[in-house]
């Protein structure tokens, strides 16, 4: 799967979005039970701004000082044996990894969750080579198995089906007989994923945090499939983008901290994994072999501009699970691997605005999502300094709006000219009143009467009050 | 106290009844009003939007506007949350910046100068029957205004405030969003429509004017049983 | 045996050049404004932290038991028929003979993990029943095991089993994963090898993939029990 998904524009996207009431369903049911759970993770805490701004400095210092960290990271990877390619483009990634697993004569891949991985569009990459690859998560497993549906959530991919659902889709591809009980579906996977797991050659894994200190990658599971990944192929390969990096392992626990309260409201997961290096020589289980592919992919150009903080993201998805947005029209409809707000943000930057340049207006900009990031992205302004370059650098605002806006800012600048248009507006909008609203509004009114009510501009507006009520004060 | 009035052209415009309300509340609690003529949109519509320099020019007629004033107090936590903004955007403008902070440093949201400066909590209203209150957006996680409107809705007497389901669920509004993404919004604006039902409150209250032409419009069409208030009306109820 | 890297300068040149500067050689860890994590449990004795820790694991679904050393063997006696028995792996650790655990075991096919047999001890891992390790550091705050990987203990022992069980001393417990990532952070600085795998393991495997419903034991065990002991 590429970063880009569907081909659906999207408004189609937002339509099908809308209309799926299991997903709706499905989506509001799990943010109300992740909003409770996070916010109580955050507060048994008792300090959590502190935490969150600990968080930020964190991100920022490494952020900064990007070069440096990669560069020891890799120099100590290096030393304990391990391979590192640095990778620029989606091309240089897949290119490095078919070669490594050539090498090898690796046919069966199993894989643990990886948003970079999906971004490269790795599975495709490797199955054109001939390798069988295998998600192990098992919301990825499920949407590998029904024919790669997109992932809709960046830490719960199979959030937008249901278990009846994914109960046929068992049916049909595994031959599957039993009831769509969560506890029978998942030991059925189980059953199906041990034996992949023990006969596969190559493990394919993405990285939470990299520590540059120790040369470790770490891995944050509630499955324990990256265990099983890095324990039993002989070759291991991971793929991290290049930000995900900390300097030292005290670093990486304040990370892994923020990271599982954020993402599911747990103080850790069942599984925190810190690999450093293939195993060692007697060691039985582990790779013999390790590479670490570090993925630009478009990130560097972000460093250094007013877009860098979008990078501090640790891929909770906290902003996801309290977006009003992403609760009604679901993960699909931002058609980028990406979604929610995190998305909004990001997707455009990867990905550019022609494919993505209605996703930073897909928020009322409520602010949830900047409250509830773990290291402060302030996601919702990243979201207005798009609309500002889509605007004033990409062009690609309608013409209608650039006049309106042209006028808004004349208009409302001018007190006379402000006096005027809203003395005049009451009978400006008298064809479409009756009483004191308005049911069918004109041009852009017409999006807000469909569902609402519009109040008609009151005949005497405040500022008229005002003024004759001092003049009645003046006469007394 | 001398406050000086920003209405909002909301309010100025749809809803006077919340800007006369306003009025009399401070009157009541001992304050004297100015409101300047001058004064036009606080530019959040064109800034929302992306058009940052459209944005400047209501904004620094403001800024010229209020550049006096000792108390700045709106009924809105949105547009006062855009005043405490303009600093950010006039950031490194040798001409507005320090103008920018220090009207900024001056702002008040309604509920937030009743409490925080006046030091009232008992505005002495008087409303039977429950309400709802929607804790807008902008007002709780912008101008960080979390408290003081159920501060002050407790001491209405006959009124009771009832627990608002999804209450940090923005209600739809978000300006242009709504007309741009109209579809989205109205589903938001639905959702937060049925919690309010589901609470059988007879109210709606809400601190700024949008949410609740948004949140009203939506009961209205609904036909719900449902009236919505601005906090200012209810404050000035007796 | 030292790996290769490629392609590194013109990443970096890219990184350098977006920030308009040339390439940081040198960069001193800073002071950190904030250290919350050093507040966490800050004055709690070992009983308070032991207090968390039983209580964590009602939430993490893990059995919790504390015993004495001379009443171990009788715990995990215990905790193993709770588990149905069977075949048990265990890694190669002195301390189940200091603690005199065989005869807990007697009833049982015990697998001892044994690096010169190579993968064959994975295979046995697969077909145990219970895998029993001991936790080089436990973490209060989330009941949270720490195993440490080396050829005598192998990765999977804790993995591939049905079922798991850790013995944990007492005086392994600290706070929360602060104190256990500067215990490492000190290996490191003293020029330590760091092991190959550090795992941190939080009661069994689970899942809440299928509409956020948690299923215990996906790919690892599906059941765990954590046994305390006081020290010797």
């Amino acid at each position: 799967m590429p970063m880009k998904i569907g081909t659906e524009n999207f408004k189609e996207r937002v339509d099908s979005g809308i209309q799926n009431d299991f997903m709706r369903a499905a989506v509001s049911g799990a943010q109300e039970r992740l909003h409770g759970r996070r916010l109580a993770a955050a507060e048994e805490l008792g300090n959590w701004e502190e935490w969150r701004s600990h968080g930020e400095e964190i991100r920022q210092h490494v952020l900064e000082n990007l070069d440096y960290y990669l560069d020891q990271l890799a120099e100590n990877v290096v030393k304990l044996g391990g391979h590192v390619f640095f990778a620029e483009t989606a091309e240089d990634a897949n290119t490095y990894i078919k070669e490594v697993i050539q090498k090898k004569n690796g046919k069966k891949v199993v894989k643990s969750k990886s948003m970079v991985t999906e971004e490269i569009n790795l599975n495709a990459a490797l199955e054109e080579v001939g390798c069988e690859v295998l998600e192990t998560d098992l919301g990825e497993y499920i949407l590998q198995i029904d024919e790669h549906d997109p992932p809709s959530h960046i830490v719960a991919p199979a959030l937008h089906k249901n278990k009846e659902q994914i109960r046929d889709v068992f049916k049909e591809k595994l031959g599957y007989t039993k009831t769509e009980n969560p506890d029978e579906l998942t030991a059925h996977v189980r059953e199906i994923l041990r034996e992949k797991f023990l006969h596969a050659d190559i493990g394919i894994t993405g990285c939470n945090f990299a520590v540059a200190e120790t040369g470790s990658i770490s891995l944050v599971t509630n499955e324990g499939n990256a265990d099983l990944v890095t324990s039993l192929p002989k070759t291991q390969i991971t793929v991290m983008g290049m930000e995900r990096v900390v300097p030292t392992y005290e670093e990486l626990e304040v990370l892994v901290s923020l990271l599982t309260r954020s993402a599911v409201g747990q103080r850790l997961t069942s599984y925190i994994t810190v690999l450093t290096g293939p195993k060692q020589v007697h060691e039985v289980d582990g790779p013999e072999e390790f590479h670490l592919v570090i993925v630009d992919n478009g990130r560097s150009k972000i460093l250094g501009t007013e877009f860098q903080s979008v990078l501090q993201c640790i891929r909770c998805a906290a902003c996801v699970n309290v977006c009003p947005v992403y609760r009604h029209v679901g993960g699909h409809a931002y058609g980028s691997i990406y979604s929610g707000p995190i998305g909004a943000v990001l997707s455009p930057l990867l990905g550019g605005y022609e494919d993505y340049k209605e996703l930073p207006y897909a928020s009322s900009l409520c602010a949830a999502c900047t409250d509830a990031c773990p290291v402060k992205i302030p996601l919702h302004e990243l979201l207005l300094r798009h609309r500002q370059v889509i605007v004033e650098k990409e062009g690609k605002a309608p013409i209608s709006e650039k006049l309106a806006m042209k006028a808004f800012g004349l208009g409302a600048a001018s007190p006379m000219l402000y006096k005027f248009g809203s003395k005049i507006a009451p009978s400006a909008m008298s064809p479409f009143t009756t009483g004191t609203s308005i049911s069918k509004g004109p041009g852009p009114l017409k999006a807000w009467t469909e569902s609402r009510e519009f109040p008609a501009p009151n005949k005497e507006r405040f500022r008229d009050w005002f003024k004759s009520r001092d003049k009645e004060g003046e006469k007394s | 106290m001398k406050v000086t009035l920003f209405s909002t052209c909301l309010v100025d415009m749809f809803q006077s009844n919340v800007g006369k309300a306003t009025v009399e509340v401070l009157e009541r609690l001992g304050c004297v009003i100015d409101f300047p003529e001058s004064q036009v949109c606080c530019g959040q519509p064109a800034y929302n939007s992306g058009y940052v320099n459209e944005a400047k020019e209501p904004m620094k007629r403001m800024i010229e506007t209020f550049k006096d004033a000792e108390y700045i107090v709106t009924p809105s936590g949105s547009c006062a949350a855009m005043f405490k903004e303009y600093p950010h955007v006039f950031k490194g403008d040798e001409k507005w910046e320090q103008k920018a902070i220090s009207i900024a440093e001056r702002t008040y949201e309604l509920s937030q100068f009743i409490v925080d400066v006046l030091k009232i909590e008992d505005v002495g209203a008087r409303l039977e029957g429950t309400a709802a209150y929607h804790t807008s957006c902008h007002m709780t996680r912008l101008l960080h205004v979390t408290d003081a409107p159920f501060t002050l809705l407790k001491h209405v007497k006959g009124l009771e405030v009832v627990p608002l389901p999804g209450a940090h669920n923005c209600c739809g509004f978000g300006g242009t969003f709504s007309v741009k993404m109209g579809q989205i919004s109205e589903q938001m604006v639905d959702e937060k429509v049925m919690s309010i039902s589901g609470t059988k409150a007879d109210y709606l209250i809400g601190g700024d004017a949008g949410c609740l032409i948004n949140i009203g419009g939506r009961i209205e069409r609904k036909g719900m049983p449902i009236k919505s208030m601005h906090l200012a009306e209810v404050l000035n109820s007796r | 045996m030292t790996g290769i890297i490629q392609n590194r300068d013109v990443f970096m040149k890219n990184i350098a050049s977006q920030y308009g500067r040339t390439s940081k050689k040198e960069v001193k860890r800073p002071q950190w404004v904030y250290r919350p994590q050093d507040e966490v449990m800050k004055s709690a004795s070992t009983d308070d932290l032991l207090f968390v820790l039983k209580e964590h694991c009602k939430r993490i679904h893990t059995d919790f038991y504390q015993t004495s050393v001379s009443n171990l063997p009788t715990t995990l006696r215990y905790v193993i028929n709770e588990f149905g028995g069977g075949r048990i792996i265990l890694p190669k650790d002195d301390r189940f003979m200091e603690y005199g655990l065989s005869e807990s075991m007697a009833d049982h096919h015990v697998d001892v993990w044994d690096y010169t047999k190579g993968r064959e001890n994975i295979k046995l891992a697969e077909k145990a029943n219970i895998g029993i390790t001991f936790s080089e550091i436990t973490l209060a705050e989330s009941a949270t095991v720490v195993l440490f990987s080396d050829r005598n203990k192998g990765r999977t022992v804790c993995m591939l089993p049905k079922t798991y069980i850790s013995i944990i001393p007492k005086s392994s417990i600290v706070p929360r994963m602060t104190q256990a990532a500067q215990l490492i952070r000190g290996k490191v600085e003293t020029g330590e090898i760091l092991p190959t795998c550090i795992n941190f393991i939080t009661g069994p495997s689970n899942s809440a993939d299928i509409e956020m419903d948690l299923v215990v034991g996906v790919h690892g065990p599906v059941r765990a029990a954590y046994i305390i002991v006081e020290d010797k």
